[in-house]
C-alpha cells in the first residue's frame, strides 16, 4: 500500500515536469510539423540561465521562470526568424532538413554553454533543496512539489491562452487542420514564429525546473528530449490534455519499475525507449499518423 | 460452370473516424474484363481502390484475388501477386529518370526481372506507353500528360494480372484522352484485367464491359454501360453534383 | 560511375595501399584515420543517403564491433578472426533495432536512433563483462601498424566499392524509391521494411568491421570513446557535408571532417569549439547547399560552362 502510494505520488509529480517539457516539443510539431531537435539544447540553456540568475543575482529559481519564460519566447522567435524560416518547406511531413538543421543549432548551443559556463557539472542549491515534506505518508522533496505546482500553473495558463486569445485559437486551428486554417487567412509566418517561441519558452522553463532537481552540464538534456518525444508519441500532439496523459503514462511506468523492480537508475533511459518501442509495436496504426501505412491526408509533394 | 472471377469483393467497408467512406460494397470482376467505377466526388472510389491493393486496411469485408483472401496483406505483397493501382495524383520518383521509375516496377512487381531481362521489360513498356523518347529524362521534368503515362507505365512494368487505374485521364486534353483510351484497350488486349475510376463518363462507357456506380460509399448500379447510364438512380445521383453526360 | 571516375578511384586506391613505401608514420596515421572515416561515412550513406533513413545511433555498431574484437581476443581468438562475429552481431542488432524502428517514418526514426545509441552506451558502461566505464585493453601481443594500415585502407576500398555496387543494383533502386516515396514504392511491390532492414544490416556490419580494426590499432577501448554521441554525429556529418546519397560525397566529407579533426582541432584556440564548427557546418549545408560539396561542385561546373559558352540569348529572361 505504501509502495503503491509512493508510485502514485511520485508519478504525479514527475508527470507535471514531463508535461511541461513535452509541450514545448508538441506545440512546434503541431503548428510547423517540425521536430525541434534543439529542444534538448534549449532546456540545457534554460538550466544555465536559471543558474546564473540564481548565483549572480540571487533570484530564486522559481521566480526566475517569470524572466526565463519571456526571454526564451523572444529567443525562440528570433531563432525562427533568422534560421528556421529559411528551411525549404516540405509539405505535411517533417523534413529531414529541419531535423538536421535544428540538430546543428543544438550543437552550437552546447558549445556556447561550454564556453560561457565551462564543462563542469553545475547544480542549484537553495535553502529548500534538501527539504522534504510528507504527502499521504510519502516523503517528497520540496523542489519536486514546487516544480509540479509551477508546471501545473503554467500549463493551465497556457490552456487559458489557447482557448481565449486570438493567437491561441489560431495555434489550435493550425494544429488541428493546417490547410483549412491557412485557407481561412491565418498568417502562417506569424503563427509559426509564435509557436516556435512558445515551444522554446516551455523548453527553457522546463530546463530551469530540471536545474532545481538535477545536476547538469552542457551535454545535459538528451535523455529529456527522448522522454519528451516518447510522451508526444504516446499522447499525441493535438492538445495539452493529450500531452499531459502521455506524460502521466511515462511517469507511471518509470516509477512503477523503480519501486517494484531493481532496475538500476542508469537504465532509466533504456526503459523509456523500451516503452516507446513497445508502444510502436503495440499500436502500429495508432497515433497521429506517425506510423508507416497510417492513412494520411497528404497530397503529392 | 462459369469461371471463378479474378477479383471478388464482399461487404467491403472503410470508416475514417465518423465517415463511412465505403459502406459495404459487393462486386466481381472477371478475368480479361474492363470494369469501370464511376460516381460523384467523394463517393468512395479512390478509398475502394486503396482497400483493394492494401494501401488502406478495410474496416470490414472480404477481398479475394485469384482465389486468395488478400485483406490484411501488405501493399507490396498484393502488388507482387499482380493487383496494382495507379494514383490519381501522380507520384513519380522525381529524382529518377523515366527508365529508372519503370525499372522499379519491373524489378519488384510480379515479373521480378533482374539484369538484362529487366532492361528488356522496361524497354517494352516504354514503347507501349509512348515514353521511349523520354527514357533518360528526370521524372520531375515531365509534362502532366507524360506523368500520367509514366504512372501507368510503372504499374504495367510490374506485369499485373489486374490493373486499377485511378483517373488516368484527369487533366488531359481531348487528343490525349483518345490516346489513353487506345492505351487501355491495348492493355486489355495484352491480357490484363482493368478496373478504372474515371470522371470522363463517355470515355469509361467506351472502353468498359461493365460499370459500377458508387454514391456515398454504396453501390447504386452495376451492369452494361448503356443500361447503367440511363438508370434513374444514377442520373439522380449525378444531378446532385454534376451531370454524367457533361463530364466528358 | 564514368570510366574516368573508375580509373581515378583505382589510382587513388593503389596510391593509398602503396603509401607505406613512401610516407612517414605521422602521415600514415592520418591516412589510417581518413580510411576509418571513409568506411563510416560510406557505410552510413547506404541507409542514410540511399534509403533516406537518417540514423544518429551508428556508434552502437562501431562499439559492438570494437568490443567483440577485444573481448574475443582476450579469450584467445586471433584479433582479425574476431571481425566476422563482430560484424554479424552488429547486423543482428541492427535488425532488432530496425524491426520496431522502421515502423517510424523518416524523422521519427531518427529520434528513436538517438535513444538506441544512448541505451547501448549506458548498457556498455553498466555491465561488468565490458569492463564498465573504465574500458578494456587488448591482450598484449604483436602490434603491427603496417598490417593495421593495410587492413583499414583495404576495408575502406571495399566499403566504397560495396556502396557503388549497391547503388547500381536493383537493391539500390529499391532504396532510392523508398527514399523518394515509400508508399509509391510499396504500391509497385517494393517490400520497404525488408530493404531498409537489409541496408541497415549491411551498413552496420561494415561499421562494426571498422570498429574491430579501430580496437586492434588502438589496443584499448572504453564506452566514452567508441559509443560517443560525437562519433555518431561525425558519422552523419561526413556524408551530409560531402553530398548525401552519392558515392563521392562521403569521401569528400570524410576528407573535410577528418582534416578538421586532425588539423584544425589540434590548434589550442579551436580545441573547445568543435561543436561550433560541426553545428555550423550542418546549418550552412542544410540551408545553402543540401546536396553538399558534390552539389556545390555541380553548381560551379554549370556556372563555368555558362560563362565559357557564347551567349545565345542575350537580353532574354
Amino acid at each position: 500500500m505504501t509502495r503503491l502510494l509512493t508510485v502514485a505520488v511520485n508519478s504525479l509529480l514527475a508527470a507535471g515536469l514531463y508535461a511541461e517539457m513535452a509541450y514545448g516539443l508538441a506545440v512546434i510539431y503541431g503548428v510547423m510539423r517540425i521536430i525541434n531537435l534543439a529542444h534538448a539544447g534549449i532546456m540545457m540553456l534554460g538550466a544555465y540561465v536559471t543558474l546564473t540568475l540564481f548565483s549572480r543575482f540571487g533570484v530564486d529559481p522559481f521566480l526566475a521562470f517569470f524572466l526565463v519564460g519571456p526571454l526564451f519566447l523572444a529567443f525562440g522567435m528570433a531563432l525562427y526568424r533568422t534560421v528556421v524560416r529559411r528551411l525549404p518547406r516540405g509539405g505535411g511531413a517533417p523534413t529531414m532538413g529541419s531535423l538536421l538543421l535544428l540538430f546543428g543549432v543544438w550543437l552550437v548551443l552546447q558549445n556556447f554553454a561550454y564556453l560561457v559556463w565551462s564543462g563542469d557539472t553545475q547544480s542549484i542549491l537553495t535553502s529548500y533543496t534538501m527539504r522534504s515534506v510528507s504527502l499521504l505518508g510519502v516523503r517528497v522533496g520540496v523542489p519536486s512539489l514546487l516544480v509540479f505546482a509551477a508546471s501545473g500553473a503554467s500549463l493551465l495558463f497556457l490552456n487559458l491562452l489557447l482557448r481565449t486569445t486570438y493567437l491561441g485559437k489560431a495555434i489550435r486551428a493550425v494544429t488541428q487542420n493546417r490547410d483549412a486554417a491557412l485557407l481561412a487567412g491565418i498568417d502562417a509566418e506569424m503563427i509559426s514564429a509564435v509557436a516556435f517561441g512558445l515551444g522554446c519558452a516551455f523548453a527553457g522553463v522546463a530546463g530551469g525546473m530540471l536545474s532545481t532537481l538535477y545536476a547538469f552540464t552542457p551535454d545535459f538534456g538528451r535523455s529529456f528530449l527522448l522522454k519528451s518525444f516518447c510522451i508526444i508519441v504516446l499522447g499525441g500532439m493535438e492538445s495539452v490534455t493529450g500531452v499531459a496523459a502521455g506524460a502521466l503514462v511515462l511517469a507511471v511506468v518509470e516509477n512503477t519499475l523503480a519501486v517494484y523492480t531493481s532496475v538500476p537508475i542508469s537504465f532509466q533511459d533504456a526503459i523509456t525507449f523500451a516503452i516507446l518501442f513497445a508502444a510502436l509495436v503495440a499500436l502500429p496504426e495508432g497515433l497521429s499518423g506517425l506510423f508507416a501505412r497510417a492513412p494520411r491526408l497528404r497530397g503529392a509533394r | 460452370m462459369p469461371a471463378e472471377p479474378l477479383l471478388s469483393v464482399r461487404g467491403l467497408a472503410k470508416r475514417f473516424g465518423g465517415l463511412l467512406a465505403v459502406a459495404g460494397v459487393d462486386f466481381d470482376v472477371a478475368r480479361g474484363e474492363v470494369f469501370g467505377v464511376i460516381g460523384p466526388n467523394g463517393a468512395g472510389k479512390t478509398t475502394l481502390f486503396g482497400c483493394l491493393v492494401g494501401a488502406l486496411r478495410p474496416t470490414a469485408g472480404e477481398v479475394r484475388f485469384a482465389g486468395e483472401a488478400i485483406v490484411g496483406r501488405p501493399c507490396h505483397a498484393i502488388a507482387r501477386r499482380g493487383l496494382v493501382r495507379t494514383h490519381q495524383i501522380v507520384r513519380p520518383f522525381r529524382d529518377m529518370t523515366v527508365e529508372e521509375n519503370v525499372a522499379i516496377g519491373a524489378h519488384f512487381g510480379r515479373g521480378a526481372h533482374r539484369g538484362a531481362s529487366a532492361a528488356r521489360a522496361v524497354r517494352a513498356v516504354l514503347e507501349r506507353t509512348g515514353l521511349a523518347a523520354r527514357a533518360g529524362a528526370l521524372a520531375g521534368t515531365l509534362t502532366i500528360g507524360e506523368l500520367k503515362r509514366l504512372e501507368i507505365a510503372r504499374a504495367l512494368a510490374t506485369e499485373p494480372a489486374a490493373l486499377c487505374l485511378d483517373e488516368v485521364m484527369g487533366g488531359l486534353n481531348p487528343g490525349e484522352i483518345a490516346g489513353a483510351v487506345a492505351l487501355i484497350r491495348a492493355i486489355r488486349e495484352g491480357g490484363v484485367t482493368v478496373l478504372m475510376i474515371e470522371h470522363h463518363v463517355h470515355a469509361v462507357a467506351a472502353v468498359s464491359d461493365r460499370i459500377m456506380v458508387l454514391n456515398f460509399g454504396r453501390k447504386i448500379a452495376e451492369g452494361a454501360p448503356a443500361a447503367v447510364l440511363s438508370d434513374p438512380a444514377v442520373v439522380e445521383a449525378y444531378l446532385g453534383s454534376e451531370a454524367p453526360v457533361e463530364a466528358a | 560511375m564514368s570510366r574516368l571516375g573508375a580509373a581515378a578511384a583505382a589510382a587513388a586506391a593503389l596510391a593509398a595501399l602503396g603509401a607505406p613505401l613512401l610516407l612517414g608514420r605521422g602521415t600514415l596515421n592520418d591516412l589510417w584515420n581518413l580510411a576509418f572515416a571513409v568506411i563510416l561515412a560510406s557505410s552510413w550513406n547506404i541507409l542514410g543517403g540511399f534509403a533516406g533513413q537518417v540514423s544518429l545511433g551508428y556508434s552502437a555498431f562501431l562499439g559492438i564491433g570494437a568490443y567483440t574484437t577485444v573481448l574475443l581476443s582476450l579469450r584467445g581468438l586471433d584479433p582479425f578472426a574476431t571481425l566476422v562475429p563482430g560484424a554479424l552481431l552488429a547486423a543482428a542488432f541492427s535488425v532488432v533495432v530496425g524491426l520496431p524502428g522502421f515502423r517510424l517514418r523518416g524523422p521519427y526514426f531518427t529520434i528513436a536512433t538517438i535513444g538506441v545509441g544512448e541505451a547501448v552506451r549506458v548498457a556498455a558502461s553498466s555491465v561488468s563483462f565490458t569492463g564498465g566505464s573504465s574500458g578494456v585493453r587488448m591482450p598484449a601481443g604483436s602490434f603491427d601498424f603496417g598490417r593495421n594500415y593495410l587492413a583499414m585502407v583495404g576495408l575502406a576500398i571495399a566499403a566504397v566499392a560495396v556502396a557503388a555496387l549497391v547503388r547500381r543494383s536493383a537493391f539500390g533502386r529499391a532504396l532510392a524509391a523508398i527514399r523518394q516515396d515509400v508508399d509509391g514504392a510499396e504500391a509497385l511491390g517494393v517490400d520497404s521494411t525488408r530493404y531498409k532492414l537489409a541496408a541497415h544490416a549491411l551498413s552496420a556490419a561494415l561499421v562494426a568491421l571498422a570498429g574491430g580494426l579501430y580496437a586492434i590499432n588502438f589496443q584499448y577501448i572504453a564506452p566514452g570513446a567508441v559509443f560517443d554521441f560525437r562519433l555518431s554525429l561525425s558519422i552523419v556529418l561526413m556524408p551530409i557535408v560531402g553530398g548525401i546519397g552519392t558515392i563521392v560525397g562521403p569521401l569528400l566529407g570524410a576528407l573535410v571532417v577528418s582534416t578538421i579533426q586532425l588539423k584544425l582541432l589540434e590548434l589550442p584556440a579551436l580545441r573547445d569549439s568543435y561543436l561550433f564548427i560541426y553545428g555550423g557546418l550542418l546549418i550552412v549545408v542544410i540551408l545553402f547547399e543540401p546536396k553538399g560539396l558534390v552539389g556545390l561542385a555541380g553548381r560551379l561546373l554549370a556556372a563555368l560552362r555558362r560563362a565559357s559558352a557564347p551567349p545565345r540569348t542575350a537580353g532574354a529572361g
